[in-house]
């Protein structure tokens, strides 16, 4: 999809005023945070778990030639094609080729970010393949023709009421108010998919490099489906993906389904290694795997590399203030939330990305949850460095926070500028509140009003509580 | 089709992309610490059936072939099916099946009716591999040419569990596979659900609606 988180400021002004989706932010993004809580609350082990999931992360990135060289080694052993993509396009390019190979006319997906990311579904459909997303979520939006607007739950701001009409309009279903029948026909319409798809697509949570297995963990059972039933099965994965051994894979399953929905464990963990052997009734005959690589390299050698340990559990978007004021879609592409606030900038250049990482209150929730331990607030504030450094940032905000920084950083001026700011506040702001700034800082006003300076600053009172007078101080 | 894209290219890139960096020649850190057992065979199975009730699923154990199997047969009864069916090479399956038939409405039927579209309320009854007691999971895998239809496709499915098959941990699972897994390993941990409509929990997305665990007697 092409990004429009330049405009993420209007973006978010038409969020903040869609009432349906304000409603399904408010209801998913708490109900996650809660399950979230109360399941780390009930695993005394997490903290240690997440120390040694930052930890394997950490250690596969450092040495990522060495474990994905190892990955692909071990993958071909055991009868994979491996393909790898160095940008979107190519990336796109490969996989309608490997359709076309195959003679795939039809194919069922299961939900996949990078293939949203290079933007996958409309290739294989100018090579003529029908390309059917079978989680539920996925395949709603499909046919909304939207784009998912968060990680797990992609289709969290439609109503059942509007879901049902889509169901209506494009699969001749009647009208209902009842999800589990919603759930049914798409059960229904889906398994004949399965049944008759010449080909699977799924995305990967973690790929092993000592097996060269790829793991997909869903509750649906969608993944199972697809890369069971169809003959080919495709799967397109980062370079990121890779986790050195088989046996790291416990510690990340303890921590991947807990961060994202509350889960001690997912429905549906499997571990696909290799293609159909002999002897076996089912399976796929051909296994495809294409590595994206779309400027994940680049941003290895950075100071950015720790972004890479992201699993996509979508913990920091639930609990992220902003995200849960204005949803996924106002960020402008497929990541959204604290780690779409950095991602994107760092996939599609900064002057895109831009509001993105000036997007948060730097309150650090984001960080706190994070399984493994990416520190957030911290990039947002190097991408923010960065994008001053490039000339990015208005001028009057780069000349507003010079001032700003010379008057924090000499108490007597800002003792000064309190008395100051307390007369004019009692000369002009009796209510106590300001209710117009003009310009940029009109942002503090134009949805609330802004608390009016105190007219008696607070190191004023405090010198008169304990007694100090200018003269005996 | 043949492999497209330079591989060797992209180690090399990543491998510039690492360089003066710190960590890059970093020895491999030894494996992650084993983590406690859980104890005696009862307590795996106690705490398998803790775990994968509270994912939705059910768990019969009786001390007899003859209670268990009228309590099964309720179960499907009252889930509304009327087929069964059975991997070809699975013996133990088979005779449940089988044994079954006169405690419902049941027919057997094959695996490749079992594969239809529209197929009658199935139940699909397998020998499970193993049980994890920890997160409450049946393990299926297509090791030795075994089938994973039956947690995939029908309305239930029906786990048949011996006691050896429990093992504490993930940890313990993999580890019986070594370097060399097979094709499919599958951690199936109850019914499959959804909450994609309006984050409402909903059972039976795609796979089994009910999933049974029979601890064999």
């Amino acid at each position: 999809m092409e990004p429009r988180s330049h405009s993420f400021y209007r973006n978010s002004e038409k969020s903040l005023a869609d009432t349906t989706l304000q409603a399904a932010l408010s209801r998913t993004t708490g109900k996650f945070v809660y399950a979230r809580a109360a399941s780390v609350d009930a695993y005394p082990g997490f903290e240690d778990v997440r120390s040694e999931g930052a930890r394997i992360k950490k250690e596969t990135l450092d040495a990522l030639d060495r474990h994905l060289a190892r990955f692909l080694e071990e993958a071909e052993k055991r009868g994979a094609v491996v393909h790898v993509a160095r940008d979107a396009a190519e990336a796109r390019r490969i996989a309608a080729d490997i359709a076309r190979q195959e003679g795939v006319t039809l194919a069922v997906k299961s939900k996949s970010m990078v293939a949203e990311e290079v933007d996958l579904n409309p290739a294989l459909e100018a090579a003529g393949v029908e390309v059917v997303e079978s989680d539920l979520g996925e395949f709603i939006i499909q046919l909304a023709g939207e784009p998912p607007s968060h990680i797990i739950a992609p289709a969290v701001h439609k109503s059942r009421e509007q879901i049902s009409k889509l169901f209506e309009q494009k699969l001749s279903e009647p009208y209902t108010e009842e999800i589990p029948e919603l759930v049914r026909m798409a059960r229904k319409h889906l398994r004949a998919k399965f049944l008759a798809a010449g080909m699977g697509i799924s995305g990967a949570n973690f790929l092993c490099a000592d097996t060269g297995s790829v793991v997909l963990v869903t509750n649906e059972g969608n993944g199972r489906m697809g890369t069971i039933l169809p003959r080919v099965h495709l799967a397109v994965a980062g370079i990121e993906k890779v986790i050195p051994r088989l046996a790291d894979l416990p510690i990340f399953l303890r921590l991947l389904p807990r961060s994202a929905t509350g889960q001690a464990i997912s429905t549906y963990v499997s571990i696909l290694t290799g293609t159909k052997r002999q002897g076996d009734p089912e399976g796929p005959e051909k296994l495809h795997l294409l590595l994206v690589d779309n400027g994940r390299s680049g941003i290895l050698q950075g100071k950015y590399r720790e972004i890479l340990k992201c699993i996509r559990c979508g913990a920091c978007l639930n609990i992220c203030p902003v995200y849960q004021s204005v949803g996924g879609h106002a960020y402008g592409w497929v990541y959204s939330g604290p780690i779409g606030a950095v991602l994107t900038p760092l996939l599609t250049g900064l002057p895109e990305g831009a509001p993105l990482p000036n997007a948060s209150t730097l309150c650090g929730a984001c960080a706190e949850v994070c399984p493994v331990k990416i520190p957030l607030p911290k990039l947002f504030l190097e991408l923010r460095a960065d994008e001053r450094d490039q000339g990015l940032k208005n001028p009057a905000e780069v000349f507003g926070m010079k001032g700003y920084a010379a008057v924090m950083s000499r108490a007597g001026i800002l003792e000064a500028m309190e008395r100051i700011l307390g007369v004019l506040s009692r000369l002009f702001f009796k209510e106590g509140r300001v209710t117009w700034l003009p310009l940029k800082l009109s942002g503090w006003t134009g949805k609330r009003d802004f608390p009016a300076p105190a007219p008696v600053p607070f190191r004023k009172l405090w010198k008169k509580h304990r007694g100090i007078r200018p003269w005996n101080r | 089709m043949e492999p497209v894209g330079n591989k060797e290219e992209l180690i090399r890139r990543i491998a510039v992309a690492l360089r003066g960096h710190e960590g890059a020649q970093a020895a491999a850190a030894p494996p992650p610490p084993a983590p406690a057992g859980i104890g005696t065979e009862a307590d795996r199975i106690s705490r398998f059936r803790e775990q994968f009730e509270s994912h939705g699923g059910n768990f019969l154990s009786a001390s007899a072939w003859e209670v268990l199997l009228p309590a099964l047969g309720e179960e499907l009864r009252m889930a509304g099916v009327v087929a069964l069916f059975f991997p070809d090479g699975d013996a133990e399956a088979r005779r449940a099946a089988e044994a079954l038939v006169p405690f419902g409405p049941f027919t057997l039927i094959s695996p490749a009716e079992a594969r239809q579209p529209v197929s009658p309320l199935t139940a699909g009854l397998q020998t499970a591999e193993f049980a994890i007691a920890e997160t409450g999971s049946i393990v299926q895998t297509s090791r030795g040419g075994t089938s994973l239809l039956p947690g995939l496709l029908p309305d239930v499915h029906v786990a048949l569990l011996s006691p050896a098959a429990f093992v504490d941990r993930m940890e313990e699972c993999l580890a019986a596979f070594g370097q060399d897994p097979p094709r499919n390993i599958s951690f199936l941990s109850g019914p499959s659900r959804t909450a994609d409509v309006e984050q409402t929990l909903t059972i039976g997305a795609h796979g089994p609606k009910k999933t049974v665990a029979v601890l064999l007697p």
